[in-house]
C-alpha cells in the first residue's frame, strides 16, 4: 500500500427515481417513446456519475397500472448501468393507480425501512412522474403521505403529462407549476422525458444551488427554462 | 428570458473579429451550457464554449467581462483562457473560443474516483506544485477565481502538469461575478453569506483542492458532519457556520470514520509533519471561522518543494515514501522505520523551512540553488550513495563553494560530486548557503 494507492472517495448518494404510467392508454407509440427516453437517459446518467466526485446517481423505476410495482431498485437502488444491463422495455396494460404508486413510493422514501440508507449519506432525490390520464385510484390519500415525508419535500419533483393527462394532478405532485411540462406527440415525449430527467439529474447531483430553503424543486425551474432550447433539437436528427 | 439556441453541424459562427467558425461536433455538456468542436477558417480547430444563456443575470455585462478577461489576457500558460468571443447580437446566445484540451490530461474528478491514477509520487506533488504557481500567476494579475473547484482542473497523470478551465468567471479585484461558487469548496464565509467571494476566499479553496487531491479526501466531511440527508441546512452548518476539519488539532469530534472515509485516516499519515501543520492551519478554527492564517500560494509553494524533495524509495519494501529531514519516519507502506543520515539546512524562505533529506536518490531543484528562483521543475542536483558516504551530484547552472568546519574552502564544478561531510556549508551560488547537518 503506497501514497498513490487510494479508493474512490465516498460519494453521497443521489437518488433518481422515475414514477411511470404503464396504463392501457399509453399502448403502442407513447409507451414506444417511454422506453426509448429510458433508455437514453441511462447513458447520460452513467456519464453523470463517471465524472462527478460529489455525489452518485442511483436508479429505481416504478411503474403503476392495475397496481402499483417497482421494476427496477425496489429494494434497494441501482447504478444506471446495473438498470441499463437488465433493462425490459415496459408494456402499457390496466388503469391508473396513481395513488398506489405514491404509497409505494412513500413506503421506500424513508432511511429506516426504505432505499434511501447509505453510510455516506444522501443528497436530495429526483422525483419523476409521468402519466397519460386522470389516477382511476385514490390519489389523494397517497399524495397526502407523501407530502409529510421529509425526502418528498425537499426532492427535486418533476413531471411530464401525455395525452390526456390531468396536469393539475401533476402540479400537485410537484407543488411548482414550472416543473410540469406537457405533450401530445409521441416524438415530442421522448425529448421530454430524456431532457427533463437529464436536466433534474445533473442539476440535482451537482448540488450547490445555496438556496436558503430546502426545496430544490425550484432550482430544476430555472434549469429548465434556461435550457429549454436545447428541446429545439431532435434527439433523432443526425448529429 | 432570452431562449437558448444550440448550434447544429456545419452551422456557421461569426466571432466578434469578423471571421467564422464552423461547427464540427459536439465535445460536452455541462451546467453552464455546451462545448462543440469547431473549426477555423484557417483549418484549425478550437472549441466554442455556447452559453445556457437564461442563467445569466445581465448578459450584455458578461459578454464584456469576458471581452476585458481576453483583453487583459491569460495568467499563465496553465489556464484554457478564452480567446474570442462570437459576435455580441442583442437578444440571442453567445459563447467563446478556446483551445482543445489535449488528449493525455484527464479531469481532476476521475483522480478522486480513483480512475485515473498518478505516474509517481513526485507527479502528484508536481500537479500541487503546478496548482499553486498558477493560481500565485492568476492573483498576481490582480484577478480571482470566484468558483475555484475540482471540475476546473485537468491533470496530466504522468507528469503533473496542470490546466484550468472554466474561466469564466474569473474577475478583477474588488469586482463580484455574482456567482459563488460550489459549496464543497467554498470558504465559510461565502457559504454564511458574511462576505463575497476574493482572494482570500481563494485561497481556501486552493487548499481544499491540495487537499482533497494529496489527501484523496474532504477536509471537513468526518463523522460528527456525515448526514444521512445533506439538505441545504446541513451543507450550510458543514461549511459554513459549524465548520470543523476532521484532523483538528483540538477538537477530535469530526474525525473520518474509518469504514466511511477510508482514504484520510491512511493516506494522513503517509505526510510529513510540515504538510500536516500547514493543513491544520489551513483549517483552522481561526481560519474556518474568521477567515484568518490562511496560507498564501507562496507559503504552499515552500512547503510543497520540501515535500518534493523529501520523496525517497523505502529501503525495506522499495516503496515511495515521505522521509522527514531531522527524525525517523515510518514507511506507511512496510511499517519499518526509516532515519535520514543527515539533512541540507537551507536559510528559511518566507518564514518556511527549507531542508532536504541526505538519503539515496533525493534530488535539488533550481528552486533549492538559486533563492530567487520558483523554478521546482529543473533538476540541479541528486544525492548518491557508497558504502560509508554519501555524496552530492552537482547538476545545476553554478559552480558551488564549499566550506569545512575548519574553514577549508574548495570548489566543486557542474557535473562533480561533493561528498557530505558534517557541518560543511555549501555556497549553490548567489550566496545561497546550506549546511550539512547530521542527524542524532
Amino acid at each position: 500500500m503506497g501514497i498513490l494507492d487510494k479508493v474512490e472517495l465516498p460519494r453521497k448518494m443521489c437518488p433518481v427515481i422515475f414514477l411511470l404510467d404503464t396504463s392501457g392508454s399509453m399502448g403502442g407509440a407513447p409507451i414506444g417513446a417511454v422506453n426509448a427516453a429510458l433508455e437514453s437517459v441511462l447513458p447520460e446518467l452513467i456519464s453523470m456519475n463517471d465524472s462527478n466526485p460529489d455525489n452518485e446517481i442511483k436508479v429505481a423505476v416504478l411503474t403503476f397500472d392495475f397496481d402499483a410495482e417497482w421494476k427496477f431498485g425496489g429494494e434497494e437502488l441501482l447504478l444506471p448501468e446495473e438498470v441499463k444491463d437488465s433493462w425490459n422495455d415496459l408494456d402499457a396494460n390496466g388503469p391508473t393507480s396513481m395513488g398506489a404508486a405514491f404509497r409505494a413510493l412513500n413506503e421506500k422514501l424513508s432511511t429506516s425501512h426504505g432505499f434511501m440508507k447509505r453510510a455516506s449519506g444522501s443528497v436530495a432525490p429526483v422525483l419523476f412522474l409521468l402519466s397519460d390520464g386522470e389516477p382511476t385510484d385514490d390519489y389523494q390519500a397517497g399524495l397526502q403521505k407523501l407530502k409529510n415525508n421529509n425526502w418528498y419535500k425537499i426532492a427535486v419533483r418533476v413531471a411530464v403529462g401525455y395525452g390526456d393527462s390531468n396536469d393539475d394532478v401533476l402540479r400537485e405532485f410537484t407543488m411548482n407549476a414550472e416543473t410540469v411540462m406537457h405533450t401530445d406527440n409521441p416524438a415530442e415525449l421522448k425529448k421530454m422525458i430524456k431532457f427533463i430527467a437529464v436536466t433534474s439529474s445533473r442539476v440535482a447531483s451537482q448540488g450547490g444551488n445555496m438556496s436558503t430553503d430546502d426545496d430544490n424543486t425550484g432550482g430544476v425551474a430555472t434549469a429548465l427554462q434556461a435550457q429549454g432550447g436545447s428541446l429545439n433539437a431532435s434527439a433523432d436528427e443526425d448529429w | 428570458m432570452i431562449e437558448f439556441v444550440p448550434l447544429r453541424k456545419n452551422q456557421r459562427v461569426e466571432l466578434a473579429d469578423g471571421s467564422f467558425v464552423t461547427v464540427t461536433d459536439k465535445l460536452g455538456e455541462g451546467g453552464q451550457g455546451i462545448v462543440y468542436r469547431v473549426r477555423c477558417d484557417g483549418g484549425e480547430e478550437r472549441a466554442l464554449k455556447w452559453f445556457f444563456i437564461g442563467y445569466l443575470n445581465d448578459p450584455k455585462k458578461f459578454y464584456g467581462h469576458l471581452k476585458d478577461n481576453i483583453q487583459v489576457g491569460s495568467p499563465s500558460d496553465a489556464f484554457v483562457w478564452p480567446e474570442q468571443l462570437t459576435k455580441w447580437v442583442e437578444g440571442e446566445t453567445f459563447g467563446y473560443t478556446m483551445k482543445i484540451f489535449p488528449k493525455d490530461y484527464q479531469p481532476f474528478s476521475k483522480f478522486l474516483l480513483a480512475r485515473v491514477n498518478f505516474a509517481n509520487v513526485r507527479a502528484m506533488v508536481d500537479a500541487a506544485l503546478n496548482m499553486t504557481v498558477a493560481f500565485k500567476a492568476l492573483h498576481n494579475k490582480g484577478y480571482n477565481y470566484q468558483d475555484l473547484n475540482d471540475g476546473n482542473f485537468s491533470i496530466n497523470p504522468l507528469d503533473g502538469k496542470v490546466l484550468i478551465c472554466d474561466n469564466d468567471n474569473v474577475v478583477g479585484h474588488g469586482e463580484y461575478s455574482g456567482i459563488l461558487g460550489k459549496p464543497r469548496y467554498m470558504a465559510p464565509e461565502v457559504v454564511r453569506g458574511d462576505k463575497q467571494p476574493d482572494k482570500s476566499t481563494d485561497r481556501f479553496s486552493l487548499a481544499v483542492v491540495l487537499f482533497m487531491l494529496l489527501i484523496g479526501y474532504h477536509p471537513l466531511e468526518g463523522t460528527k458532519t456525515n448526514y444521512p440527508a445533506l439538505t441545504n441546512k446541513y451543507e450550510k452548518k458543514i461549511y459554513g457556520t459549524e465548520p470543523l476539519f476532521i484532523f483538528d488539532e483540538k477538537d477530535a469530534s469530526n474525525a473520518p470514520h474509518p469504514a466511511i472515509h477510508k482514504n484520510a485516516p491512511v493516506m494522513w499519515n503517509f505526510f510529513p509533519s510540515f504538510v500536516k501543520a500547514a493543513f491544520q492551519q489551513s483549517f483552522s478554527q481561526e481560519s474556518l471561522l474568521n477567515g484568518k492564517n490562511r496560507l498564501l500560494e507562496q507559503d504552499w509553494l515552500n512547503i510543497l518543494m520540501r515535500l518534493k524533495s523529501s520523496i525517497v524509495r523505502c529501503p525495506h519494501c522499495g516503496e515511495e515514501m515521505f522521509l522527514e529531514s531531522d527524525k525517523a519516519t515510518v514507511c506507511q507502506s512496510c511499517k519499518k522505520t526509516v532515519k535520514a543520515a543527515g539533512y541540507l539546512n537551507f536559510a528559511p524562505r518566507a518564514n518556511h523551512e527549507v531542508t532536504v533529506p541526505i538519503f539515496n536518490g533525493v534530488k535539488l531543484y533550481d528552486y533549492h540553488v538559486d533563492s530567487a528562483s520558483e523554478d521546482f521543475a529543473t533538476e540541479a542536483a541528486v544525492v548518491l550513495e557508497k558504502p560509508g558516504k554519501f555524496g552530492l551530484k552537482n547538476n545545476s547552472r553554478f559552480n558551488w563553494k564549499v566550506k569545512t568546519p575548519e574553514g577549508k574552502i574548495f570548489a566543486r564544478q557542474v557535473g562533480e560530486v561533493l561528498v557530505l561531510a558534517a557541518n560543511a556549508k555549501i555556497d549553490f551560488g548567489n550566496k545561497n548557503i546550506a549546511q550539512v547537518i547530521v542527524n542524532d
